[in-house]
């Protein structure tokens, strides 16, 4: 017997997903999440370099992501949440934000990793039980609990570091 | 090519027991009988079948038969098979345990570029009751017309209607005049209730008056409500039919008709069934339906087999190319093998108890097929699964991502599968808390409309302690579409 880690229902043994939940129970060969040892996340050290770029902003973006290794812009627009990961081959999920061409992998991000929402004119991210944590400004964040973030915060997905910039303007 | 000889004339292998002899000899002879047969070159082949049972199933004659014939030479499978399985070995114990197997038919090159495509001999059948007035009759008028100025000089259609009765509407016809039968379809009009059995008996009639075993042949259903008592005998004459040579597809359109009878009523032969949320979508899907016909290599696939203690056939799943569960009794339907694709299926096998051998069967079956476009039976062939037991207890292997793409998928399907059983069994909260799982997966996934909408059911479930008819066939129908190759979930 097997207990699925996500609602404790007992499955026989050789089951590849629960059958009460759908979570995945056992995982392909490839593409499990890197894993990374904290020592090497030194956030003393991080200089967030001015801006290469200017962030094309939407009228509806709420917060733009700026990706500090390679100084490109993502923002985040027209709806209230937004989830951070990594898209990987044979897997079902999907995440609003696919972080695979920033290195994800190397990085250690996992493929479901954090959540960013924003609700009564707050921001605030959550981690969704991701391998490697979520840190802000260097401190690691509990696991499933949303944390509010300023702008000009820096979090990070394993080792891969973003720049949060929300948008100050009221709203009309 | 091997030059005939008995046992590849009635297509069994040279083991074969008297009883496969008989068996395989009442099935060539129901479907190459002179008095139903008028293929050129059938009779000759009825003729030859005749001789060939005639000696084998004369245990002396048999031996003297066998003493001349030249040995056995490997015989050259007329399709390709893979076989992939969830781990590489089971592992010794009392407790139960679950083992995949994804299997793979293909067509095997050499044969595919020898054959000609195969000609069709198809029956449209259509529910013409009061409610497919409107746009839902207009555009299976739009598509039939269009169906039939696609047929080639070789292939046979046939229409046939039904409401409270059945109406041949176009006798089984082969180079009409299209101008005529146009004006034939033009003229359909809804009235009266639907009885599909009248209907479905008239196009069996239809099929079977131009049936041929060299030919495709089809008939294709079109409703949107319910029979009322004969159930059993559509799913009898399904029965019977696929016997013949002759397969059922189904489409039904809108929220009303019975699904798990049209979907039962096509598994028997090996077919699917397919929900038309939307008029629109009825000419892309018969006109899919159609095309997919003209492509088939191999026919009417079917695998028999032996119960083994101890193992249980949990789950069977066609993936390809037509998306259906399958029946877990001996035989498996599984209709055709396309030209340019594959047969697909996924296996669930429960092992019990592995009672310490170091190589334990799940499977014991043998596979039956015809290739279209010709006469000869294809000799059948076995399939065993086996999987090596290992005596010491690892940690699991990973699952080959074949196998884990495929269930990622299926499991949503199955969950709702699990909900319709619970909402049957009274258990609404159970079933509605697990359609809300299935909603945040789907979520996950990025599939907001389809998760939209099983909430909702959850909901409807929680208050009216039933499935919406609508949301139960799109829940469904949903989840069952995010099986196929590249797709969202999205409905056709």
């Amino acid at each position: 017997m097997i207990l699925c880690p996500n609602c404790q229902h007992e499955e026989i043994a050789g089951a590849i997903f629960c059958s009460s939940c759908g979570t995945q129970l056992l995982m392909p060969k490839t593409s499990k999440t890197h894993e990374i040892h904290t020592s090497e996340t030194k956030f003393d050290s991080v200089q967030v370099p001015p801006l290469r770029t200017t962030p094309q902003i939407r009228l509806s973006t709420w917060a733009s992501l700026h990706m500090i290794e390679s100084g490109q812009f993502v923002s985040l627009a027209d709806r209230d949440e937004f989830t951070l990961g990594r898209v990987s081959e044979g897997q079902p999920i999907m995440p609003d934000v696919d972080l695979t061409a920033f290195n994800a992998y190397a990085n250690g991000v996992s493929r479901l990793h954090c959540v960013i929402k924003k609700a009564n004119r707050k921001a605030s991210v959550m981690d969704l039980g991701s391998s490697n944590g979520t840190y802000l400004n260097g401190v690691r964040l509990p696991t499933h609990v949303e944390t509010p973030i300023n702008h000009g915060d820096v979090i990070a997905l394993g080792k891969l570091k973003i720049q949060v910039l929300i948008d100050q303007t009221p709203d009309e | 090519m091997e030059s005939p000889n008995y046992y590849s004339i009635l297509g069994i292998p040279r083991d074969a027991s008297q009883e496969d002899i008989r068996k395989a000899f009442f099935d060539a002879a129901r479907r190459l009988h002179p008095d139903t047969n008028i293929a050129p070159g059938d009779t000759e082949f009825f003729i030859g079948a005749n001789e060939a049972y005639e000696v084998l199933s004369d245990v002396k004659k048999r031996a003297i038969y066998d003493a001349g014939l030249a040995p056995d030479r490997p015989v050259h499978l007329p399709v390709a098979q893979r076989i992939i399985f969830s781990r590489n070995n089971l592992v010794n114990m009392q407790d139960p345990q679950l083992v995949y197997a994804l299997l793979e038919f293909s067509p095997s090159l050499e044969n595919l570029n020898n054959l000609p495509s195969p000609p069709l001999n198809i029956c449209l059948l259509i529910d013409r009751s009061t409610s497919m007035k409107g746009a839902n009759l207009d555009i299976v008028k739009a598509t039939a017309k269009q169906i039939l100025r696609r047929l080639r000089p070789q292939d046979i259609f046939s229409l046939v209607t039904f409401s409270d009765r059945a109406e041949t509407i176009i006798p089984s016809t082969q180079n009409g005049d299209l101008f005529k039968l146009e004006a034939r379809i033009q003229m359909l009009q809804t009235s009266g209730g639907t009885e599909i059995f009248n209907g479905l008996i008239a196009a069996f009639t239809e099929v079977k008056r131009s049936f041929k075993s060299t030919i495709v042949n089809h008939i294709i259903l079109l409703t949107d409500g319910r029979t009322y008592g004969d159930e059993n005998q559509c799913l009898e004459l399904a029965d019977q039919a696929i016997k013949e040579g002759i397969g059922i597809s189904g489409l039904g359109i809108g929220s009303d008709w019975n699904d798990s009878f049209l979907d039962e009523l096509a598994r028997r032969t090996g077919g699917s069934s397919f929900y038309v949320s939307h008029p629109h979508d009825i000419q892309q899907l018969l006109m899919e339906k159609f095309d997919h016909l003209g492509q088939i290599y191999a026919e009417d696939i079917t695998i028999e087999f032996q119960k083994i203690k101890n193992i249980e056939l949990n789950y069977a799943f066609r993936l390809q190319p037509e998306l259906g569960s399958l029946s877990l009794e001996s035989p498996l339907h599984l209709g055709p093998i396309l030209r340019n694709g594959c047969l697909t299926l996924l296996l669930e096998f429960l092992v019990s108890s592995t009672s310490s051998v170091n190589v334990i069967k799940l499977f014991d079956g043998q596979v039956k097929l015809r290739i279209s476009s010709q006469s000869n039976p294809v000799s059948s062939f076995a399939m065993q699964l086996t999987r090596p037991v290992s005596m010491t207890t690892n940690k699991p292997e990973p699952p080959p991502n074949e196998i884990i793409q495929a269930l990622s998928q299926l499991s949503f399907y199955k969950m709702q599968e699990q909900a319709q059983l619970e909402v049957a069994a009274g258990n609404y909260d159970q079933a509605s808390n697990r359609l809300q799982r299935l909603a945040t997966n789907l979520l996950e996934q990025g599939n907001r409309e389809l998760a939209r909408t099983v909430l909702l059911e959850a909901e409807h479930i929680k208050e009216k302690q039933t499935y919406s008819l609508e949301g139960h066939k799109r829940i469904k129908y949903g989840t069952r579409a995010l099986l196929l190759p590249g797709n969202g979930g999205k409905l056709p």
